[in-house]
């Protein structure tokens, strides 16, 4: 069984928690970044012909005789992307990767509806698998849950890029993407996070790894599998060779975490040992102390 | 280069399997990856050069391959011809007398030789033959010519040092004589020098030659063990009844300093562990101490010197040994040069004390008071007194006939003084006037010190024997007046001087007779029951009564080791009235000779028999045989044993179990002057090689070095697999 018995329970919790402590900082009841009919004020900006008289600032103009325009912020709902690695690599390790990445999926999704925010679920892989509708209202996490349960890995390599590109395609509406996978892309996680980076979308990445990824217990003359793409490859691993993984592995994860500060991303790794309302707390934390 | 057993060439195809696994690859382990993302980094970004790729699996083969063949090269057992060229005998050996227990090197001087026999042994070259001989008293082959060192090793730690004196020159000849026509043959003398002076053969090999010597004067190098140690030692110690003092004794003991330095100590005299006398002693260097002591004692024992509290006086400057260590190799070992007592084996001593037997005497006379208090003053007489023959003759008393005589003479003892009248073996001649003694057997003990050429008799009785008689005195006329008549029923002696008339009572010949008389009616010869020194011989002659007929006679050493005793056994009658079982011993060369010969002559009409284990004279029957060499100091037994006991050679018995009385005891000690000075001869210190007799590390065997550059292989081809070199 994927969801346990309590695990709404734990994601009540978990939503109390978020609307408590960090209030509009996380998901829902956040400002868009898009300027239009709202009532709130963000700055001005010079008149130009065919521009709606109305936001022309008139206080301005009597002072100084200039012809500046209010913008207003716009309000809308949120638009939620939960985009799930359902590559091969995520069934490895133990436990595996998907459970938790399900599992904080389930948990982002009922938090964000929770805040009357708009969710989508992309399944993806080497494009996209499968996809939950935008759907809002806290009613829908169930049909989310049990979507997510029938949900399995599979596809190829893992192509962020490809898969974004498809979500771009369908038209969907700027809004907050949360990336859940390995990002072992062979063609680069970079690729698919600048897609979303143009687009304007707030992105937060979070990359789960098993520890034996991360610490192989591996010497001597082995066949290495790739689960993904089924490739096999005859190596002898020595301890040079384990010591030069292990500096690739970490190399890699580094070279996410910068990408992330780089750009203002969210980024949250974690083994996949880690419960996933831990790692959520984590992830509200590190989002409160940012806001 | 040859190979001892080529067949084991055979073994080569054994390379084929390993090259047909090698080929035949073994599947290699699957491993799942998540990704192969990271490896692929690894080994694309320095990907192996592919003649190293090839050659690293190839040498993993190669290696093996060659490791088998090192394998099979070594059980072929290859060898060069030089090597059977260079081929050495060696002889090594091995001082084990007493003076080699002594422990101015630690911990001996013999534990010393013995490791280095074993470093001799370690260092043999391949097809080196050694063997093993022990110089003692007599030189013993401890080992014959062989080249297996395990069954070396395990006969030097077998080997034990003794009590015996050094004898060096047969053990050379001997060693010679395995080495034979050998061109490298060796003898390796390790002692410890203290020996006397060689003679002529050993004057060659005593120089160690630089050359090739010819086969009969085959290498001879010494090396020696020893340091001008000091030592103070009992070289002497005797005990023997007084001729005077009937439960008199006399111990004679002497004492060697043998050191450089005066030395003080103390001898303990102890008589069955009760102390009889303590003697200080202050002995010069190179003095020799030495000392009869008189004492009494009626049941005698064993008598026990011992040395105890010695102490070196401060030596002078000049006093001080000059010449040091002799042998670098154990100078560094030695213990300090003031240790005055280097060797403890000659501080004891022991000797055997022989009892005196009460006698009982019975006489006879119508009233003679010179010849009643001439048996009364002998205190180891009981004396009865009658004046008619009894009708029956007690059988355990001597019969002393004063002019009365039985028509038949009883059986057992009988001394006949001035007989009165004929019997069964003589009849009475006429009177002898005047007789005078003019010859008298001067070799019986009857007449030793008994001079009877000017006793005055005037009247003798002249008797005409009727059986063999045996004459001790004899007047000028060649009449017996003092003969020992031959009889098997017991023993007789016949005087036919008249005491009355005569003043031979006045004589101090006469109690001397009487006593001469009586030790010869006891058959007591054990004046002297002369103490060995070790490597000795010893005749024992037992008589005993029947006992246990499952019980066999065996020698007991001092350390409790039983040996069967190989005896002879006479069926001789018990005529005398010693104990169950007495103490007849006779030591080899005692002046008591001449008694035991009369003793074994009266039973040589019995034709003796050889016994392996003869049983404890089941019989009373009279048991004789040789002892020894006795090579242990200390008192040595003859014991009557179980026969399951003595059925097993060399036996020790349990110490739970108390050991037999001994029937028969023999005092042996060191008493050798030369064993106690542990200094070593000049000539040895001259000849004491400072040549390695140790062969150097390359003189082992083909085979060795190729199971050594195997195992080197076996090292290296685990290394580089688990560095992951070569798979």
């Amino acid at each position: 069984m994927l969801f346990p018995p309590d695990f709404l329970t734990r994601l009540e919790y978990l939503s109390i928690i978020s609307k408590r402590v960090f209030r509009g900082s996380l998901l829902a009841q956040r400002r868009t970044m898009q300027m239009g009919s709202g009532i709130e004020f963000s700055d001005h900006r010079e008149y130009t012909a065919g521009d709606d008289l109305r936001y022309l600032d008139w206080n301005i103009y009597a002072r100084h005789g200039d012809l500046l325009l209010k913008r207003f912020q716009e309000e809308q709902d949120l638009h939620v992307y939960l985009m799930l690695d359902c590559s091969r690599s995520m069934a490895f390790g133990n436990p595996v990767k998907f459970d938790l990445a399900r599992h904080l999926t389930a948990a982002l999704a009922y938090i964000a509806l929770a805040d009357l925010d708009r969710i989508a679920i992309v399944a993806f892989a080497n494009g996209i698998l499968t996809e939950f509708p935008v759907t809002r209202g806290k009613a829908r996490i169930l049909p989310i849950m049990k979507f997510l349960e029938n949900t399995s890995t599979a596809g190829e390599a893992t192509d962020l890029g490809r898969a974004v590109q498809g979500l771009l395609h369908r038209g969907s509406r700027t809004g907050l993407a949360v990336v859940i996978s390995d990002l072992f892309d062979e063609h680069g996680f970079q690729r698919g996070l600048d897609q979303l980076r143009y687009r304007r979308f707030d992105t937060h990445v979070i990359q789960l790894h098993d520890p034996k990824e991360a610490d192989p217990a591996l010497l001597g003359d082995v066949e290495l599998v790739d689960v993904e793409t089924d490739s096999v490859r005859k190596v002898t691993v020595t301890e040079k060779s384990i010591r030069t993984y292990k500096r690739y592995f970490s190399e890699h994860q580094t070279a996410v975490r910068e990408y992330c500060r780089g750009y203002s991303l969210g980024c949250t790794q974690s083994p996949s040992t880690v419960p996933f309302d831990d790692l959520i707390m984590r992830m509200m934390r590190a989002a409160g102390a940012k806001g | 280069m040859t190979f001892a057993l080529p067949i084991a060439l055979a073994l080569a195809a054994l390379a084929l399997p390993i090259i047909v696994f090698y080929i035949l690859k073994l599947r290699l382990r699957r491993v799942p990856v998540s990704t192969n993302l990271f490896w692929k980094q690894i080994f694309d970004e320095k990907p192996p050069r592919s003649l190293w790729k090839n050659f690293r699996h190839l040498l993993s083969l190669l290696l093996q391959l060659l490791m088998l063949l090192l394998l099979i090269l070594s059980i072929a057992d290859p060898y060069f011809p030089w090597q059977l060229m260079q081929a050495r005998k060696l002889v090594i050996v091995i001082d084990h007398s007493a003076s080699m227990r002594a422990n101015d090197i630690e911990p001996s001087r013999f534990e010393a030789a013995r490791q280095t026999a074993r470093e001799i042994i370690a260092g043999m070259r391949f097809r080196d033959e050694v063997a093993i001989v022990l110089a003692g008293q007599h030189p013993e082959v401890a080992i014959g010519m062989t080249s297996h060192n395990p069954t070396l090793r395990r006969t030097i730690d077998s080997l034990s040092v003794s009590d015996l004196p050094t004898e060096l020159k047969p053990a050379i000849e001997l060693g010679k004589q395995l080495i034979g026509d050998h061109a490298h043959g060796q003898v390796i003398v390790l002692t410890d020098g203290c020996v006397e002076k060689l003679e002529n053969p050993i004057e060659t090999p005593l120089r160690i030659e630089s050359t090739e010597t010819i086969s009969d004067k085959a290498k001879v190098v010494f090396q020696v063990f020893g340091s001008e140690a000091s030592n103070v030692g009992i070289t002497q110690f005797q005990v023997r009844r007084s001729l005077i003092d009937p439960i008199g004794y006399e111990a004679l003991a002497a004492v060697t300093n043998a050191s450089a330095t005066s030395i003080r100590c103390r001898l303990e005299l102890t008589l069955d562990d009760v102390p009889i006398d303590v003697l200080p002693l202050d002995l010069k260097p190179g003095e020799t101490w030495s000392r009869s002591i008189e004492k009494t004692s009626l049941n005698g024992g064993r008598l026990m010197a011992t040395l105890t509290q010695i102490r070196e006086e401060i030596p002078t400057s000049s006093s001080l040994p000059s010449g040091g260590l002799t042998n670098d190799t154990p100078s560094a070992n030695s213990r300090s040069a003031n240790n005055p007592n280097a060797l403890t084996t000659d501080d004891s001593a022991w000797a055997i004390l022989p009892p005196r037997h009460k006698q009982k005497v019975l006489i006879v006379t119508r009233g003679n008071l010179f010849l009643q208090k001439v048996f009364e003053a002998n205190p180891l007489v009981e004396v009865e007194v009658r004046k008619e023959l009894p009708n029956e003759y007690p059988v355990d008393s001597i019969v002393v006939l004063h002019s009365h005589v039985p028509a038949e003479l009883p059986p057992g003892n009988l001394l006949v003084i001035d007989p009165d009248g004929p019997c069964n073996d003589w009849e009475i001649g006429p009177t002898l006037d005047q007789a005078i003694v003019t010859d008298q057997d001067k070799n019986s003990p009857l007449m030793t010190h008994i001079r009877l050429d000017n006793v005055i008799m005037p009247q003798a009785k002249q008797l005409q024997f009727k059986t063999a008689i045996h004459v001790l005195a004899s007047t000028v006329t060649g009449d017996p007046i003092y003969a020992e008549l031959k009889r098997t029923n017991g023993k007789c002696l016949v005087l036919s001087v008249n005491l009355e008339q005569s003043d031979l009572a006045f004589r101090t010949a006469f109690p001397i007779m009487v006593t001469n008389s009586l030790g010869w009616f006891a058959g007591e010869t054990g004046e002297l029951q002369e103490s060995l020194a070790t490597g000795g011989m010893s005749n024992v002659e037992l008589t005993s009564q029947p006992s246990e007929p499952s019980k066999v006679l065996m020698i007991r050493s001092p350390s409790g080791i039983q040996t069967p005793f190989q005896a002879i056994v006479t069926s001789k009658p018990i005529t005398t009235t010693s104990p169950p079982i007495s103490r007849t011993a006779l030591a080899a060369g005692s002046p008591s000779q001449p008694e035991r010969d009369t003793a074994l002559a009266a039973g040589s009409d019995a034709k003796p028999s050889v016994a392996e284990e003869p049983a404890a004279s089941a019989d009373g029957s009279l048991v004789a045989g040789k002892v020894g060499p006795l090579n242990e100091i200390g008192i040595w037994n003859v014991v009557s044993a179980d026969g399951e006991s003595a059925s097993a050679t060399n036996t020790v018995p349990s110490k739970d179990v108390a050991p037999p009385e001994p029937l028969y005891e023999i005092a042996v000690n060191l008493s050798n002057a030369r064993e106690s000075d542990l200094r070593p001869s000049k000539e040895f210190q001259a000849s004491n090689t400072n040549q390695p007799l140790v062969s150097s590390w390359l003189g082992r065997p083909v085979w060795f070095y190729l199971i050594f550059i195997a195992c080197a292989l076996t090292t290296t081809e685990w290394f580089l697999y688990q560095r992951r070199l070569i798979t």
